[in-house]
């Protein structure tokens, strides 16, 4: 370590959970990153022994962002334990409630966590600066409130369909508990529809058609010229922002992608995929394309406090402080470290758009690659992908009111199961074993898993520590920089840190 | 001006989440209008890490008044009593749980982690709720323990807390208006009905028509381990997100607002002797419900027989 490199842990609020990033940097710029997940909750082994439905209710309330997309794993496990295959009805009504949980998280964390920095006192002198302040400062900016408004109104259609958001269980083995009646399928149609005004009104500042004819670098340089409203629109804003600060070449990452994929197709639809699904599966690595394989998936817990790092803390854990150490080679987070065919990926809407080969995406990562705007750009613009499909399938449940919502009895025999889906923030996985008429082991990867995971045993760094190298650091007080790089992967854990500075 | 902290220590955030669901009209509006100084939420608080530390600083010595503490999630207190598995900067987060509550004048538990212990009492993370420990009180503030105000720790009970109970709790303390509480010190106003009552499911419950599949208009009390008379709730008075309530999608209650959530029964069942559930509406005498049931079966109009009734 040069003498000029220091070590400071940043403090990061506006995520969802416990996160410190320790970060070693010299002059001014990122060297070396460590992640660390600092709480520990032990949902996994709270599973053991209950009652085989129990996933349902247990694990949506793992997080109070995505509770919709744990229900859907969960789901899903027990689906494939009881070879059950949910009636067309069931396989929307499932979709539509994760889809209006995507398209409200998407805005949220775009306006409310990540472009909340643009009123950062650190952008004094940007150009944008007074308007970014009048935007989105925290609790009293317009976006800040507008979002607030418009995003609890999607929230309804979750409630309408499941009875309550967050921390629903309204799936249920082969299908879903109940079917909501057509005046409030038609109240959910309504308020979609409303949402997709707003979104483009104010998100876009254009129709999603128009947007997704953006099909370049080129073309989105046009887009941005091409009126006041998309100019002055959200993702307008967050392209003028970001690139007059320099966020389109930061947060690279290892460029290396995944998704496992979701949104089953019913069989019956005039919604199409590319594949069974809205959302396709798929592995990119060094721009070669691959299928996925859940199979190939492995956790590593060289750097993680798990079993054997946890029985050495033990002892001394009254006295001590272990849980962040100083020196690479340990232990340093309760985040275990997934691997995909022994890859350190990320998970998220960039990845799922550079792999269904979304063009302006494949067109940033063939030029300046991968960057926290580009990021960010994929996850604000993702909702334009969705509401059409979410419409669409909201008219076909209306139109055939009444038909089947379930197969089988909703009960689960003995066997294993795996549930896969995405969740806002990337690949969510849940591995379920039934034995006995009980959940005999009960194991999740999260999406901030994949993306904010301590190295593996090779070394590797996890996706946003990969990122975070090579960032400036112009303010190590108020590191701002390293949140842009950090909450472009939309973590879902509550970064708390101290600041200590060392020089070595 | 009321100035108000919050913190999260071991939960999901669905409290948060939850809570940005108020149609009053938005919780901006609403802190704006009941003049809420929000010094700190994780979630929506934009403070470089310096302004956090001499803010932290500031309230643990007094030396900047704290109107209003609220914990959302359980107080970790694992491994072995050291609550390192809950630990920012190195430092267990109930040490700053307990310095906050020694300041405020009013200390919230919203959700249930925080008022009862929730998910992890008795678990590896060694939970307990600010001032229970489920129906124990004691929890991690002892059961002596008040706020600078006199009153002890407010539990705003729920997985999650119902979007509408803190900004009225908030009110109330706005206005000085006395926040009557039950024997778990929750708010009457919210927890002093059932979640039973207001259920569109009601006549089916009452002539004992019982939902046995998913999917049928009946009602869940009876096989699916609906908790709805067994708890205090505002579900069905006060509807989710403007429109619904669990039971009307068909979805038992889950009994989040009791000390004993999650209970290690299995949900989506109901244990029963003889085809009567064991736990029985609160405060009923099981000879006289079983008399009452088999008359009011049998008095069952043929509506709600052949599942006529909409829910």
């Amino acid at each position: 370590m040069s003498s000029t490199r220091k070590i400071t842990d940043i403090p990061l609020n506006r995520v969802e959970g416990d996160l410190e990033v320790r970060v070693e940097h010299g002059d001014g710029v990122i060297t070396d990153a460590w992640s660390a997940g600092i709480l520990y909750r032990g949902f996994e082994n709270l599973m053991i022994g209950r009652g085989p439905l129990d996933g349902l209710v247990m694990t949506p309330r793992i997080c109070g962002i995505c509770s919709t997309t744990h229900l859907m794993a969960a789901v899903r496990a027990l689906d494939a334990i009881a070879g059950v295959t949910p009636p067309d009805n069931a396989i929307r009504l499932r979709n539509i409630a994760l889809m209006a949980e995507h398209v409200q998280s998407d805005v949220r964390q775009s306006v409310m966590m990540f472009m909340a920095d643009f009123a950062n006192p650190a952008h004094s002198r940007h150009s944008l600066f007074e308007q970014a302040q009048q935007r989105y400062t925290t609790m009293g900016g317009s976006s800040f409130i507008d979002v607030i408004r418009e995003t609890k109104k999607m929230l309804e259609v979750v409630a309408m369909i499941g009875g309550q958001w967050p921390h629903s269980s309204y799936m249920v083995p082969g299908g879903i508990a109940f079917e909501p009646s057509q005046a409030h399928l038609l109240q959910c149609l309504q308020i979609v529809r409303g949402y997709r005004q707003w979104y483009e009104r104010r998100v876009l500042g254009c129709s999603i058609e128009r947007w997704l004819a953006v099909d370049s670098r080129a073309a989105l340089d046009a887009w941005l010229e091409e009126n006041g409203a998309q100019r002055e629109s959200e993702v307008g804003f967050l392209l003028r922002f970001g690139r007059e600060f320099g966020l389109d070449s930061i947060g690279r990452g290892n460029e290396a992608f995944l998704s496992c994929g979701s949104l089953d197709l019913p069989a019956d639809t005039a919604v199409s995929g590319s594949t069974r699904q809205l959302v396709a599966a798929g592995v990119v690595r060094h721009a070669a394309a691959e299928a996925f394989d859940h199979e190939k998936i492995a956790e590593d817990v060289s750097h993680a406090y798990y079993k054997k790092a946890l029985g050495v803390l033990h002892p001394s854990a009254g006295e001590t402080q272990p849980h962040v150490t100083e020196r690479e080679g340990g232990a340093y987070s309760w985040i275990k470290a997934p691997r995909y065919d022994g890859s350190s990926v990320e998970t998220g809407p960039l990845a799922e758009a550079v792999i269904e080969r979304r063009p302006l995406f494949l067109d940033f990562l063939a030029g300046p690659g991968a960057s926290s705007l580009t990021r960010q750009l994929a996850r604000l613009t993702r909702p334009a992908t969705l509401l059409t499909a979410m419409e669409t399938w909201l008219g076909e449940c209306i139109a055939t009111h009444g038909a089947a919502i379930i197969t089988g009895d909703g009960r689960v025999p003995d066997g294993r199961g795996v549930g896969l889906t995405q969740a806002a923030r990337g690949a969510l996985g849940h591995w379920v074993n039934i034995e006995n008429g009980k959940i005999a082991r009960y194991q999740i990867i999260t999406p901030t898993a994949w993306n904010g995971s301590p190295r593996d045993e090779k070394g590797v760094r996890g996706a946003w520590e990969e990122a975070l190298v090579g960032t400036p650091i112009a303010d190590p007080d108020n590191p701002v920089e390293a949140g842009y790089v950090v909450r472009s992967f939309d973590p879902c854990l509550v970064c708390a840190v101290h600041t200590v500075k060392r020089t070595s | 001006m009321i100035s108000l902290y919050w913190l999260q220590c071991g939960g999901c955030g669905g409290d948060t989440m939850s809570l940005l669901g108020t149609e009053t009209p938005d919780v901006p509006t609403l802190m704006q209008s009941l003049n809420v100084d929000l010094l700190w939420h994780p979630s929506l608080s934009n403070l470089s890490p310096a302004g956090q530390e001499a803010l932290l600083a500031d309230l643990k010595s007094g030396a900047r008044p704290l109107d209003v503490l609220v914990v959302e999630g359980a107080v970790v207190h694992g491994p072995d009593g050291t609550g390192m598995f809950d630990a920012p900067g190195g430092r267990p987060r109930k040490d700053l749980v307990a310095a906050l509550a020694g300041q405020a004048r009013f200390v919230v538990a919203i959700g249930t982690c925080a008022s009862f212990g929730g998910f992890g009492v008795g678990g590896e993370i060694e939970a307990t709720g600010l001032q229970f420990t489920q129906s124990k009180k004691g929890g991690f503030l002892g059961a002596d323990f008040r706020s600078k105000s006199g009153l002890p720790v407010l539990n705003l009970a729920g997985c999650p807390c119902h979007h509408d109970v803190l900004g009225n709790v908030l009110l109330a303390l706005a206005a000085g208006a006395k926040v009557e509480l039950d024997e778990l010190q929750r708010p009457v106003d919210w927890y002093g009905m059932t979640v039973h009552q207001g259920c569109t499911r009601n006549e089916y419950h009452e002539y004992r028509v019982e939902e046995e599949d998913f999917g049928e208009k009946g009602c869940l009390f009876f096989h699916k381990g609906c908790h709805g008379p067994l708890v205090g709730g505002t579900c069905n008075k006060t509807l989710w997100n403007q429109r619904s309530s669990k039971t009307r999608a068909g979805v038992p209650c889950f009994g989040c607002t009791n000390p004993g959530f999650p209970t290690p029964d299995p949900f989506f069942e109901t244990r029963n002797i003889m085809g009567i559930p064991i736990e029985l509406p609160m405060g009923i005498n099981r000879a006289h419900y079983m008399v009452y049931k088999g008359m009011a079966a049998a008095a069952a109009p043929e509506r709600l027989k052949k599942r006529i009734t909409e829910v």
